[in-house]
């Protein structure tokens, strides 16, 4: 039995010795025009978008032309809609060292690593060898880059967010549209005393409320600030980061968003402002065909506008710069890039933009006219054109910016804090303390 | 154990033959990935870059400076205990009450048994509708019509009742499946003996205590095994349903083990507290036994 | 202490004295009726969610967003269960639940039985060793396994197979299913068996003439018991299987998350509806087997 059981940690021990050692590469990353004959094959894309939506359709059909010059390609597409399940499968992949021809991912810490073990094709190089890369809008590029502006990721999408609101609730409570992020809380009151939801927010996801403490320090000190915070070099202490925790306890003291919105869904939140329960929703322009389109409820339809972001006095940042995501971006593994798969992407990329510019969304380059569909309100039109006066900077979400494990706490904590269960002092230590603990293992 | 023996002759070899297939599946599948465990929780590993052997740091500090380990180890012990008092508190009631039925058993016992086939994403959402505040809730709507205005709150964002409703539904859940077994144990007790305590002028709750229970106190145990060992295993739900918060108010062991894993790319770390987890259970059940038993015993 | 959780003394449990023999019926009963009523109550509680489940699979997309979500449907549709088939390939997702179960199944309860004997019947020196072995299976929780096993998979190129996910549903239910057994077999006279070989029957003809087919009951409780955990298991399946043609039922649901999370909740639980639709006819078929089989259990353990 005992002998048994030393075989069996032996074997273990290989096992994983194995897997670990066999993470190196030897293919190099900045080699983008491999040389060779195109051999067609199947390749695969693991990916986290929707099974049904604009890229998934556009790209199985361009595979599908793709195919018919090059019989024996075939383009499998492997989608886990659901992050949190994607992100796990993503890991285990890489860990097990079986990552497929493209993958999904955001400028994520993690997939820095990757990147600098050469797992991944630098995009940069791809791009301008494929001669499309001054098409892209440089906000879409930036939102892909990492810090230190290395670029890996290829976007497809690219959406603006927006505060969307209800002209006459807003009317009813007596209130206007924030000139500043700092009237928020103040506006919030007035509803509530009106008997209005102020704000309906998709607490369960995280991400959302993540969001509202990205906004103070964006405007307060740049996008510089949780660029340092995650290594360390900000803190929470500092005059930024106690701004946001004031502004997001007095966010929570006004009960500016649903009660017990910590547990309730994306749908619900959504529901909640299109049926006129809530007076502001902030989303972003993927929402268009639901808010700015005949599918909204007749009721609301013409009571519904957006402002983007609101400055503050003395704000860094200007009113058109504001969260600008391109989506999760497609990375190309560096292991399995051959003369096929560049082929391929030069193939599909010159084609994808007409193509989902036709869809009604806006394309993450400027060489195409997005069609605005046959159904929308004025306010269609209204919501693309934010997208031609937008300045140089924009707000990045924390969410891919913070190590994973900081994060998750943030986001934890954050609640606590906007529900009035701690105080921005306990915030500040908390997550001081737990940057400082795990910032060091990502960011050396 | 010769006792254990049932055939007077049977060859080594055909001890093997029946043996070892089952091993080899259950070594393979549930044995061999422990090992490996055990083996990563004394590394540091993200899972892409090279494993760095760190000692039993991982077990330090998991005991030592980890907050989040510790609530959610007593959150984990909290949520047993809801899932058991409702699992088999509930089972034992249903199942009394059903014996004192007599039509309509067979018809009950079937849809007693209906949560358990519906998958836990619906069951996480319609809970969340049943508990939410605004808009208003079917539970908090009760209260209303019940006059009990006080009651009403959002029950998944209050730090005091988030780790009960998520427990309610995991226990009310397999409630059926605890009942059905303990119904068929309670079945198989003697007529005559609860015949002559009933002429002997006992009180129902003597019967139960006295006659009943002691003589479904095996199954009993059984049962307790098998609820605990699924409490402690308790993951879906609190995981779709608040995944974990508000702060960590609903964090299970499980699902912080999870986060640390594939949120945080901390396999080592992961390990670490898998093992924990595996040792837990282990002296659940070795508890189990030893109390059950005694009683059994005394 | 968990057997403080036995129900608290009923109200009205006081000496009920039968006159030995017939028992009069007529006799208004107040625990009686208290008991139907709770069971009653407790029975809607049990039911209620799979009703209010079929019933929001009916409601259109927009009385769903904004009408009460307790209240009956204004108007009913089918057009969510056109959109739940149209989205997914449901038929697809529900055949690989079909054959990952049944492979599950099939394994657990041959290996189970074949375990079950040697252990209990067979017996051997180290029997309570392996017993305890078996045991921590009930135990462990699934997800340590998760890492080991994909490295393990990707290593012998068992990945993205029905065998990825059959091996480890199987392995972690296999403990419960022997323990089942076991119990089971501890009651089956040893003089059953002696009659057999004083017949001259082996080990092997033992357990195929007299064993297996005295565990029917016992079998269909374990296949049941486990189908319910096995046809909806998300974990495995999303670890382990990658293409969509081996997508399972749990995965499949997940066609219905639009951007950012958003979910299509009405063909969701259309969905939802027609794939609990196979194990739920099962169920109510075997139910009547299942419950003997829990009953025979019982009875001897």
């Amino acid at each position: 039995m005992k002998n048994m059981f030393r075989a069996a940690a032996a074997a273990a021990v290989t096992a994983l010795a194995l897997t670990a050692c066999g993470g190196a590469s030897s293919t190099d990353p900045s080699n983008v025009s491999p040389t060779g004959e195109i051999k067609a094959r199947e390749i695969s894309w693991l990916l986290s978008r929707p099974a049904d939506g604009a890229v998934i359709n556009i790209m199985k059909k361009l595979a599908d032309d793709y195919a018919k010059d090059h019989p024996g390609f075939e383009l499998n597409l492997i989608t886990t809609p659901d992050r949190p399940s994607y992100i796990q499968k993503l890991e285990t992949l890489a860990a097990a060292n079986k990552l497929p021809e493209l993958f999904d991912t955001d400028a994520t810490p993690f997939a820095q690593q990757l990147a600098k073990q050469g797992k991944m094709v630098d995009a940069e190089k791809l791009l301008e060898s494929l001669d499309i890369y001054d098409n892209y809008r440089p906000g879409a590029l930036d939102y892909q880059r990492f810090d230190d502006g290395s670029l890996y990721m290829i976007p497809f999408q690219f959406e603006l967010e927006f505060i969307w609101y209800n002209k006459a609730l807003l009317e009813k409570a007596g209130v206007a549209v924030p000139t500043s992020l700092d009237d928020i809380p103040a506006m919030c009151t007035a509803l509530r005393s009106a008997g209005i939801t102020p704000i309906a927010i998709d607490g369960q996801d995280q991400w959302p409320l993540e969001r509202y403490i990205a906004y103070q320090p964006f405007r307060e000190a740049g996008p510089e600030f949780v660029q340092k915070l995650k290594k360390g070099e900000a803190k929470f202490s500092d005059p930024a980061g106690q701004k946001t925790l004031n502004w997001m306890a007095e966010l929570g003291k006004a009960k500016c968003f649903q009660d017990g919105f910590s547990a309730q869904g994306y749908s619900d939140a959504q529901n909640q402002f299109t049926s006129g329960q809530a007076a502001m929703y902030n989303i972003g322009t993927w929402e268009l065909p639901s808010l700015a389109t005949d599918k909204l409820d007749p009721a609301v339809r013409n009571d519904i506008d957006f402002f983007t972001l609101p400055t503050t006095a003395g704000s860094v940042t200007a009113a058109n710069e504001f969260v600008s995501p391109s989506g999760i971006g497609m990375a190309v593994n560096a292991t399995t890039y051959d003369p096929l798969v560049s082929d391929f992407l030069k193939f599909a990329l010159e084609k994808y933009p007409a193509e989902y510019a036709a869809t009604g969304a806006l394309s993450p380059t400027t060489d195409v006219e997005t069609v605005v569909p046959a159904n929308a309100t004025p306010l269609y039109q209204k919501a693309l054109d934010q997208a031609d006066g937008l300045g140089s900077k924009q707000a990045m979400p924390w969410d891919t910016q913070l190590d994973p494990t900081t994060n998750g706490r943030l986001q934890q904590e954050l609640v606590l804090l906007v529900q009035g269960n701690i105080t921005p002092e306990q915030f500040t230590e908390t997550m001081d303390k737990a940057i400082a603990q795990n910032a060091p293992k990502f960011f050396k | 154990m010769q006792s254990n023996r049932m055939l007077p002759n049977r060859s080594r070899t055909s001890v093997l033959v029946f043996l070892l297939p089952p091993l080899l599946l259950y070594g393979a599948a549930v044995l061999f990935p422990i090992l490996q465990s055990l083996f990563l929780s004394f590394f540091s590993w993200n899972g892409i870059s090279d494993m760095e052997f760190v000692g039993v740091d991982n077990y330090v500090r998991m005991f030592v400076a980890d907050d989040i380990f510790w609530r959610a180890f007593l959150n984990a012990l909290v949520y047993l205990a809801i899932c058991l008092v409702l699992q088999l508190g509930g089972a034992l009631v249903v199942a009394s009450l059903l014996t004192s039925l007599r039509r309509g058993r067979e018809l009950i016992k079937t849809l007693y048994l209906l949560p358990a086939v519906i998958s836990t994403v619906a069951i996480a959402f319609l809970f969340v509708r049943i508990y939410s505040l605004e808009p208003v809730g079917l539970l908090n709507q009760l209260f209303h019509w019940m006059g009990l205005g006080s009651l009403e709150r959002p029950w998944l964002s209050d730090v005091n009742t988030v780790l009960a409703a998520v427990s309610a539904p995991e226990g009310w859940r397999f409630t059926g499946l605890y009942m059905l077994i303990i119904y068929a144990a309670l079945l198989a007790v003697p007529k005559e003996l609860e015949e002559a305590a009933v002429l002997d002028g006992a009180s129902r709750w003597t019967l139960f205590t006295k006659i009943r229970f002691p003589y479904i106190r095996p199954v009993w145990i059984t049962t307790t095994i098998m609820a605990t060992t699924y409490g402690l295993r308790g993951f879906d739900i609190p995981y779709l349903m608040t995944n974990g918060g508000p702060g960590q108010s609903s964090e299970l062991l499980t699902t912080y083990m999870y986060k640390t894993a594939f949120t945080s790319t901390d396999f080592g770390y992961a390990s670490t507290i898998s093992v924990f987890i595996v040792v837990e259970c282990l002296v659940a059940v070795g508890l189990i036994l030893f109390l059950l038993k005694r009683k059994a015993d005394a | 202490m968990i057997t403080q959780t036995a129900p608290p003394t009923p109200p009205a449990a006081v000496v009920p004295v039968r006159p030995s023999g017939k028992r009069r019926r007529r006799r208004p009963d107040l625990f009686r009726t208290l008991s139907r009523v709770l069971i009653m109550l407790i029975v809607i509680v049990q039911v209620y969610p799979l009703a209010w489940l079929f019933l929001t699979s009916l409601r259109t997309e927009q009385d769903f967003a904004t009408g009460d979500p307790f209240a009956l449907p204004s108007s009913l549709t089918w057009e969510n269960y056109a959109r739940a088939f149209e989205t997914g390939d449901l038929g697809r997702n529900i055949l690989n639940s079909f054959i990952v179960t049944m492979g599950a199944n099939i394994l657990i309860v041959l290996l189970g039985m074949m375990a079950a004997y040697a252990i209990q019947v067979l017996g051997f020196r180290l029997s309570k060793l392996v017993r305890g072995l078996f045991l921590i299976g009930i135990i462990v929780p699934v997800q340590i396994a998760l890492v080991p096993l994909f490295i393990d998979y990707a290593a012998v190129n068992l990945l993205d197979t029905y065998l990825s996910m059959i091996i480890p549903l199987a392995g972690f239910s296999l403990p419960m299913a022997i323990y089942l057994f076991c119990s089971f077999y501890e009651y089956i006279p040893k003089e059953t068996y002696e009659a057999a070989s004083l017949d001259g029957a082996g080990p092997y003809r033992i357990f195929g003439l007299i064993t297996m087919p005295l565990s029917l009951n016992t079998v269909v409780t374990v296949v049941l018991v486990n189908s319910i955990f096995i046809w909806n298991d998300f974990i495995f399946a999303n670890t382990f299987v990658l293409s969509e043609d081996l997508k399972t039922i749990p995965l499949g649901l997940q066609n219905y998350i639009g951007a950012m999370g958003k979910v299509d909740w009405t063909a969701t639980f259309a969905a939802v509806c027609v794939t609990i639709t196979p194990l739920l006819l099962v169920f109510l078929v075997l139910n009547k087997a299942m419950i003997q089989g829990l009953e025979s259990g019982a009875t001897k353990g």
